[in-house]
């Protein structure tokens, strides 16, 4: 298990992915370069609004279809945190 | 002949449409479709798959002009649309430029951006004919055709317009979360604004400031096509969408308080439609009001005890509802439950007998059953499947299924077991699998 480099921060997105979409994985087993969404975690858009919707209540960040990022910030889960960390209200 | 136009209740000047590139006239729609009309392929029908609902739009007009029928698939897995393409004559697919899909004659609007405005007259369609066929996922393993003629479609949306009171201006124009190529989504995100002269918003919101965005677009007071998964996003902390006419929800059944709650935040009454593929959208309710559903206007409710099928004159033949019902004296109806063999996963509904096929078509899978867990929470339930496959993983099913069904059904979890729990006769019953759903989540957790 490479979890060894896995921020505090990430372990904290992981753990929301997990409890928020119920995907019966270990959150410190989730790869934090691994895809999220089609392969690796198997995620689709109905999970990425579910995501969506709990980013903006824990964290206060309204995602966009217009963000210029979006396909790169929901990729995996170290850009997905990268990209909350960086628009954070709260 | 019996017809109705494409578009009613406009002038040539008037926005049909809302694009992300600005507004498209009337005049420029009647022009695009007869560009297109002339430019497709010899065949008798086609997948529409654009996801610009203008684009949309015009390759539906396209088609009919041409007698072409719009075939809607149940799903977007390879195999169900090759399947289907291969059953209609060697059909065609629309697509957006640059993609393709393997295996099928690939159309990719635009066709050229061309300034030679045709100038048209809205064409008129006879109501008699097919114009779509929209697919249901059977028992029997094949997708199930549901023809749909143009006057199917109109008379659905007026019945519609008719119920909330909905007429050209007022509302401006409808923005959609839901896709065009879902019954709903074209029943209430095309065929209603088209119908009654409002403003048609091109896109599909996603997010809730996608929806935002979307509504802030339109040129003024919009209604709101959407899903109870959408609404709940919509009313979130820190959104605040623009002052809305209606909220028109459907797919899934909406739960009262998640209804409450929009009306208090959005200041806009909530509608739900119910409909099913084989019949369109039957009636509707003021979720807040009442839990019992009033048909449109032309529907008729025939059968007793639990069996119901609707009946109006559009239709060819009686449809049966796929949900037990219990009819009242004064003409609602009561939902009381899924029939046995559907299930519905955030509006997308599906045979199980069907999912089971699949699964034991795969290579390796010697058993094998799709099971629905009971719904904890407002959230969406996944399905859950219990695999026999020695020498298999649970990746290597996935990968199978992935081509095979909608994402929407990949289940999450997957287990790989030794057997399944059949009893003597060979059945599954629910309680047996419910245990073995325990079981296998605590061993995954411990």
């Amino acid at each position: 298990m490479i979890s060894s480099n896995v921020s505090m921060f990430e372990q904290e997105v992981a753990k929301l992915i997990v409890d928020t979409l119920k995907v019966k994985v270990d959150p410190s087993t989730i790869q934090p370069e691994a895809a999220l969404f089609n392969e690796g975690l198997g995620l689709d858009s109905i999970d990425a609004l579910e995501l969506a919707l709990a980013i903006s209540q824990t964290y206060g960040y309204q995602i966009k279809s217009s963000d210029p990022d979006i396909k790169e910030n929901f990729s995996s889960l170290r850009a997905l945190a990268k990209a909350i960390e960086k628009h954070r209200t709260k | 002949m019996l017809d109705a136009p494409l578009i009613n209740l406009y002038h040539p000047d008037d926005i049909l449409a809302w694009d992300s590139t600005g507004p498209r006239t009337v005049r420029e729609f009647v022009s695009d479709v007869a560009r297109l009309t002339d430019a497709l392929p010899d065949r008798p029908a086609l997948l529409n798959l654009l996801s610009n609902r203008y684009d949309f739009l015009v390759g539906f007009g396209a088609a009919m002009l041409r007698g072409q029928v719009t075939l809607l698939p149940q799903s977007r897995a390879p195999e169900t649309l090759s399947l289907i393409a291969k059953d209609y004559g060697e059909s065609y697919c629309l697509t957006n430029a640059g993609e393709s899909i393997e295996g099928i004659d690939c159309v990719m609007l635009p066709l050229q951006i061309g300034a030679d405005h045709r100038p048209g007259t809205i064409p008129r369609i006879p109501l008699s004919q097919v114009v779509a066929i929209a697919f249901t996922s059977g028992s029997t393993g094949r997708p199930m055709p549901n023809h749909k003629t143009w006057g199917a479609l109109v008379s659905v949306a007026h019945a519609t317009a008719s119920r909330f009171g909905l007429k050209a201006g007022n509302p401006n124009g409808a923005v959609a979360t839901v896709p065009h190529q879902h019954m709903f989504g074209l029943e209430a995100s095309v065929m209603l604004p088209i119908q009654h002269g409002l403003v048609m918003h091109a896109g599909r919101p996603l997010f809730p400031e996608d929806v935002r965005a979307a509504l802030e677009e339109m040129p003024g007071k919009s209604i709101l096509v959407t899903t109870p998964l959408h609404l709940r996003a919509c009313i979130g902390p820190d959104v605040k969408l623009p002052s809305l006419e209606m909220i028109l929800s459907a797919t899934s059944p909406l739960a009262r308080d998640l209804a409450a709650q929009a009306e208090q935040k959005l200041l806009a009454p909530v509608q739900e439609i119910f409909g099913f593929a084989e019949a369109g959208s039957v009636a509707s309710r003021r979720t807040i009001e009442t839990d019992d559903w009033r048909p449109l206007d032309g529907i008729v409710l025939a059968g007793h005890g639990m069996e119901w099928t609707i009946r109006a004159d559009y239709l060819p033949a009686p449809a049966r509802f796929p949900d037990r019902l219990s009819v009242q004296d004064d003409g609602t109806f009561r939902v009381l439950g899924r029939a046995e063999d559907q299930v519905n996963i955030a509006g997308h509904r599906v045979s199980l007998g069907d999912l089971n096929r699949t699964l034991l078509e795969l290579d390796g899978v010697q058993d094998g059953v799709f099971f629905l867990p009971e719904a904890d929470d407002g959230s969406i339930t996944r399905l859950t499947a219990f695999v026999v496959a020695p020498g298999k993983t649970a990746k290597d099913i996935q990968v199978g299924l992935k081509k095979r069904i909608d994402p929407v059904f990949l289940p999450r979890p997957l287990f790989l077991v030794a057997r399944l729990p059949r009893n003597e006769t060979g059945k599954l019953p629910r309680e047996a699998l419910r245990k073995l759903a325990e079981h296998c989540i605590g061993e995954s957790a411990g």
